[in-house]
């Protein structure tokens, strides 16, 4: 679920806001591709073991509500929702009291929820947390996307390199095994430039994501007709 | 100390400063003795239990889904669950100030994203056409893409006499049709009461309404304690069925210099 390249990062981020606001628990949970599920990839606190892993059906519940509705809420007294109480009790063993949880969404698509349960609400500036927790979110959607658009340039172009190649020579071998390295996270440092600038480039808005998939698409085709030997 | 969502710091205690409305309006002209009955109300949302007991009259609604190979949105009319409980919130504060409001359940969130800016779209324009005079938005788009079109919706509401009352962002981002000047744009106050209604002198949040640490209806028939911009929005479009029920010939301007009449720190002018 999490893009290779982000777990390290999401693990501090979701460590460092269950301490910043004080809370019992901090969750990220995903959507699978087909929207249909949350799965809980990272977690600190109380169950948090239980909790990673955990998948449940998109279209319902308050998660599911944030994920679908693209707005964060906050709750307090869970355990008057009944429903609740009982689905988290089973699954975790920890029943919070109250719960934040927003939205992780990148400038083109939903991701997942981020939550916190049992934060301290009598910090200094707790009343602001809703959008403290927000940039929290943001970061985690800034690490999901520049981790993937990682993985799916080195690979493309990974893998455009080794069909120009040509099919069994040693130079698509080999470019095919630095393609698998890719996917397992381990990019070679200039194509991880690369993503990086493009992620950027993407994260600038839509007219910019085009311009630099034409870019790539455009360098490809040069260095495919400029192969040696054609 | 209780949490404020984004725009709701204009309301609070210390901040809000009066306004200046015309004079011989007010709560009581606007409000004394309605109860809603005769206007509907039309919820876009993730639809509602019509058994919960905080709820009032659903007189009907859609359900509206979308069709990846038609590419477009698709309509379900007639009875359908709320599979979140929002809806079901909203419906249920409507009824605190328009207790014998009739509600339209239009359902537009389901358990799938694609399209579903369009499916939100499609869902509030069958609202603007299906006869109610108010429709409550606890839920906007922040895509750009959709700015025209939901302008051109919020328009046909504002031409054919409906009031869209939209809750702004939670966070403090752009949300569309909540940003637009013809739409009752709310946030949360601190109060605790169905008329607790609020004007800021500085927009785009327009108007104050409880959500805060609310006790709202909720599935499976009970309550829980929520706080969100959402909840602030059902407030007014509760209090705008209620005028409407007394004064129906008013039209969405008019709502609005009302609703400045009737909040909290209008000051009115003198004759």
């Amino acid at each position: 679920m999490s893009p290779p390249g982000s777990v390290g990062l999401l693990s501090a981020l979701t460590e460092t806001a269950r301490r910043l606001f004080g809370a019992q628990a901090c969750s990220l949970a995903l959507l699978t591709p087909d929207e249909s599920e949350l799965v809980y990839t990272t977690a600190a606190g109380a169950g948090a073991q239980d909790i990673t892993g955990m998948r449940m059906p998109s279209g319902r519940g308050v998660a599911g509500w944030v994920a679908m509705s693209g707005q964060p809420v906050a709750i307090d007294d869970l355990r008057r929702d009944p429903r609740f109480a009982q689905d988290v009790a089973e699954d975790t063993g920890y029943v919070p009291q109250a719960l934040l949880a927003v939205p992780v969404v990148s400038p083109v698509r939903m991701l997942g929820v981020m939550t916190l349960l049992d934060r301290d609400a009598e910090r200094p500036g707790a009343d602001q947390d809703m959008t403290l927790l927000s940039l929290f979110a943001d970061q985690a959607a800034l690490a999901l996307e520049a981790a993937a658009a990682f993985t799916d340039v080195g690979e493309m172009l990974l893998g455009a390199l080794a069909t120009a190649a040509g099919e069994g020579t040693a130079l698509a071998t080999a470019v095919q095994a630095a393609a698998q390295a890719a996917s397992a996270g381990n990019q070679p440092s200039d194509l991880t430039e690369l993503a990086a600038l493009l992620a950027e480039l993407g994260r600038r808005g839509a007219a910019e994501r085009r311009l630099a998939v034409r870019l790539v698409s455009d360098v490809l085709t040069y260095a495919a007709a400029g192969r040696p030997g054609r | 100390m209780s949490l404020r969502p984004a725009w709701s710091d204009a309301f609070a205690a210390g901040i809000l400063t009066e306004v200046r409305v015309p004079g011989g309006i007010d709560a009581a002209w606007a409000f004394d003795g309605a109860t809603g009955a005769g206007v509907d109300v039309a919820v876009v949302d993730s639809g509602i239990d019509a058994t919960h007991p905080a709820v009032g009259n659903v007189a009907g609604g859609a359900a509206f889904s979308w069709d990846p190979d038609a590419g477009r949105a698709i309509l379900a009319e007639g009875p359908h669950e709320d599979l979140f409980g929002h809806g079901t919130a909203c419906a249920g504060i409507i009824c605190r100030a328009a207790p014998e409001c009739g509600l339209l359940s239009v359902r537009v969130l389901g358990a799938r994203l694609s399209g579903k800016a369009q499916v939100f779209a499609a869902g509030l324009r069958w609202a603007v056409q299906s006869g109610a005079r108010v429709v409550n938005l606890s839920l906007s788009t922040s895509n750009p893409d959709f700015y025209g079109l939901f302008h051109e919706i919020a328009d046909e509401a504002y031409f054919a006499g409906v009031t869209l009352v939209c809750a702004v962002n939670n966070v403090p981002a752009p949300t569309y049709p909540s940003q637009y000047a013809s739409v009752v744009s709310v946030a949360a106050n601190d109060g605790t009461d169905a008329f607790a209604l609020d004007c800021n002198p500085t927009p785009p949040a327009e108007f104050g309404a409880p959500g805060i640490d609310q006790e709202i209806p909720w599935l499976d028939s009970g309550t829980i304690v929520a706080t969100g911009n959402s909840f602030a929005a059902p407030h007014v479009a509760g209090l705008v069925a209620r005028l409407l029920s007394k004064h129906p010939e008013l039209t969405p301007p008019d709502v609005k210099a009302v609703l400045r009449a009737a909040s909290r720190n209008a000051v009115p002018l003198r004759a």
